[in-house]
């Protein structure tokens, strides 16, 4: 019954309530309403202005002043814009396949048949629900080169002396680290994607002399793939927006006279940068122009994403 | 099914207004809006930036109004932000929120008024109180001949020393007595790289002087080596000045290298890292026997290592015999846009910009008071606060541009390519100089 009408609602272009529906629509509209006027005022709207904004020369206040293209013009010729791109396309490249890694691994560790495994659970996910900006707070610390824990430790192993937050070609890996301590969110959604992977494929694999590593590939990871496809999207896209670890790291936040933003501006990413431009330099037409070609560039990706996906996620039962 | 008879929902929902009306309802009784104001008084919000200890002071200043004043009651309220960025005010001003006074950086001054985020101050009868600023002061304050904040502090710089370290290098510092005049760099060098001190692995653990440290920015050795940051009349920002490009060589450039360019970053890594509390500073904990700093360090060290061993002389010229140089920086008192008590603001403007409010600063916090009338008062010098405020009569101070805040991270940027040897320093200040000119571009010709 319920599937016949849903399919009768797709089919038809009309939708014929009865008076029961209608008071049950008129009872719940306003539940939604809120989400409904919050999505329109704070999302939608936004969005379509600065498409709007984009193309005026604006300060937010006073009037904005209508000048085409040039907004987008000056991108070409603006070494700051494709500083940011390029150091922004760096974190991405190394951050997520990094993160997808990180994130199986603790996944599996999560999934482990022992007897403290909750514990192991609440330890590995513990640093995710950390602010962020308190974590970057004390990563500041840990980073330090002369009393930092991270390199007293690779001292022990003759590592040399790495100026992590001090050393344009350190910064950014530094940032990928920091966004390591975020991964329990993705592994808790490879854990769940892992223990959906039925245990018989496991033993009939096992009974034909497969080893773990092999059960490994030619098992798990094709049953993950759709989960490895939401983290590899998600993350690009998150990738791209990267702004609070950069901005705390530069001491964007402490009341000292601002600097560039790292070593080398290495720590200037696309949105550190359009930041700066809306808020510093009151100049939001850049500032939404910029937005605009990140939302293209995000399109683009996830699309060639969803292309590339075809030839390696594997859906069961399709 | 339901959960709730429609009676009780109605009843609920009533119950709810009532009480929310109650609740709404007393605080629009009289009586003062915050404690220790006077009744009547309208509730003013003030924003700053700063921290402590700079920031405890304003706080005494705020009480001290508020139990004072039959006008305004204030209430201080410590924002996110800093001297370039008002993210915070200026999201808060659109959305209609903002605070009725906010404290900003004088030399953004026009820079902000030109973007229209700042009210007119002259509808308040601000221009009857120019004649009690500090010319400079009162000039940055103002934006196309209009008024848009009272000046606040200001301060200068000049070159700390640590008594005890340089003694214990070897070092004769009868030449840092101020009295002799300003040191020559070539003088300062040399005793500097006596204190210099490496450990077993080759990393510096003492740095005698590390020119770009603190407040050593490309405005103080442009200023130092005679360069001009801005020519009016073309209404061009002009960095690539010989004498600015000079002191990035030397300073900068020159200075780095022969520290050895990453040992010097990692010193600097270590020992002076981003969000750095004030009593952390290098030179307070010994790591540095130099430092160009301003008048506020005076406070500092009093509150943090009130038995230093310490001196304090002019910033180091070129050659023997040149002028001391410095610059004054400084702080105003802005009325955003949209403000709602913006006459009580203006009040309480008028008591903290004043001789109230910068006699009680000047006291805490060891900075320098924009007021004529206090600048000639020496009792509230103390100590080295004097030798400070000798120096404000020729003290530089930056152009008050509507880009002012792009050309100083521009200014930045170049300074981080020479100090780590990336960039020629000519180089990178004509990069700084196209990208801020094209900026300028649309506010030309200045007034």
């Amino acid at each position: 019954m319920q599937s016949q009408r849903g399919a009768a609602l797709i089919a038809a272009p009309r939708v014929h309530l009865t008076a029961s529906e209608w008071r049950q629509l008129r009872t719940a509209a306003p539940f939604v309403l809120p989400w409904v006027i919050g999505f329109f005022a704070f999302t939608l709207y936004p969005i379509i202005y600065s498409l709007y904004l984009s193309f005026q020369s604006y300060s937010g206040f006073g009037d904005a002043v209508p000048v085409g293209f040039a907004n987008y013009k000056h991108m070409f010729t603006d070494p700051l814009f494709f500083k940011s791109l390029y150091n922004t396309a760096y974190y991405t490249l190394l951050a997520v396949p990094i993160g997808l890694v990180v994130a199986i691994v603790l996944a599996m560790l999560m999934n482990q048949n022992v007897r403290e495994v909750a514990i192991y659970r609440a330890a590995f996910y513990l640093p995710s629900i950390l602010p962020l900006f308190a974590l970057t707070f004390i990563f500041i610390v840990l980073l330090n080169p002369g009393f930092g824990l991270v390199n007293f430790f690779l001292g022990l192993f003759h590592v040399p002396t790495i100026n992590w937050l001090g050393d344009p070609s350190w910064t950014k890996v530094s940032v990928v680290i920091l966004a390591q301590l975020g991964a329990g969110g993705p592994a808790l959604i490879f854990l769940a994607s892992l223990r959906a992977v039925p245990t018989e494929l496991y033993e009939s694999a096992r009974l034909e002399g497969a080893g773990p590593l092999r059960r490994f590939w030619h098992i798990t990871v094709p049953l993950i793939t759709p989960v490895i496809l939401y983290d590899l999207l998600y993350g690009t896209i998150l990738g791209l927006q990267i702004f609070t670890p950069a901005y705390i790291l530069v001491g964007g936040t402490s009341g000292g006279a601002a600097y560039t933003a790292g070593p080398d501006n290495s720590l200037l990413f696309y949105v550190f940068y359009l930041y700066k431009n809306a808020f510093q330099y009151s100049d939001m037409g850049y500032a939404s122009a910029m937005a605009w070609v990140l939302f293209l560039i995000s399109i683009v990706l996830a699309l060639l994403i969803m292309r590339w996906s075809q030839y390696w996620v594997h859906y069961e039962g399709a | 099914m339901t959960l709730l008879p429609r009676s009780s929902i109605k009843a609920l929902m009533l119950g709810i207004l009532v009480i929310t009306a109650c609740s709404t309802g007393t605080s629009n009784q009289a009586g003062p809006p915050l404690a220790g104001c006077k009744s009547g008084t309208s509730l003013v919000t003030f924003w700053t930036s700063h921290t402590p200890p700079d920031s405890d002071s304003l706080k005494r200043i705020v009480d001290a109004y508020n139990s004072q004043s039959s006008v305004g009651c204030v209430k201080m309220v410590q924002v996110p932000g800093s001297e370039t960025d008002i993210a915070k005010l200026t999201t808060a001003v659109r959305s209609g929120t903002g605070p009725d006074v906010y404290m900003l950086d004088r030399f953004t001054v026009a820079e902000r008024a030109a973007a229209g985020v700042l009210e007119d101050l002259s509808q308040f009868g601000a221009s009857s109180l120019s004649s009690n600023y500090l010319d400079f002061a009162w000039a940055e304050a103002n934006f196309k001949g209009k008024p848009y904040a009272l000046p606040f502090d200001t301060d200068t710089r000049a070159l700390y020393y640590r008594k005890d370290l340089l003694q214990a290098a070897g070092v004769d510092i009868s030449a840092l007595d101020p009295a002799k005049g300003p040191p020559t760099i070539d003088t300062i060098r040399t005793m500097a790289n006596k204190v210099n001190k490496k450990d077993s692995s080759g990393k510096y653990t003492q740095i005698g002087f590390v020119p770009w440290f603190e407040q050593g920015w490309h405005y103080t050795w442009g200023f130092v080596y005679g360069g001009s940051f801005f020519d009016k009349s073309a209404c061009k920002v002009t960095p690539t000045d010989p004498k600015i490009v000079q002191a990035f060589t030397d300073m900068f450039t020159n200075w780095s290298k022969a520290l050895g360019v990453s040992q010097v970053q990692t010193f600097l890594s270590t020992y002076a890292p981003p969000n750095l509390p004030a009593q952390q500073n290098a030179f307070l904990l010994g790591k540095v026997a130099f430092m160009v700093s301003g008048d506020w360090v005076l406070g500092n060290i009093a509150t943090y290592t009130p038995n230093l061993q310490y001196g304090v002389t002019y910033i180091p010229v070129p050659n023997q015999g040149d002028q001391p140089a410095t610059w004054a920086g400084g702080w105003s008192m802005v009325i955003p846009k949209g403000a709602k008590q913006s006459k009580a603001g203006f009040d309480f403007m008028k008591y903290i910009a004043g001789e109230p409010g910068q006699r009680q600063y000047t006291k805490d916090s060891q900075h320098t008071p924009t007021i004529k009338a206090l600048d000639q008062d020496a009792s509230l010098f103390a100590g080295g606060h004097a030798f400070f405020q000798k120096q404000l009569s020729a003290a530089h101070s930056r152009p008050p541009l509507p880009v002012g805040a792009f050309y100083w991270d521009q200014l930045s940027t170049a300074q981080d390519a020479a100090v780590r040897n990336t960039t020629a320093p000519a180089t990178a200040l004509a990069a700084a100089a196209s990208a801020t000119n094209a900026k300028l571009q649309q506010y030309c010709p200045l007034p």
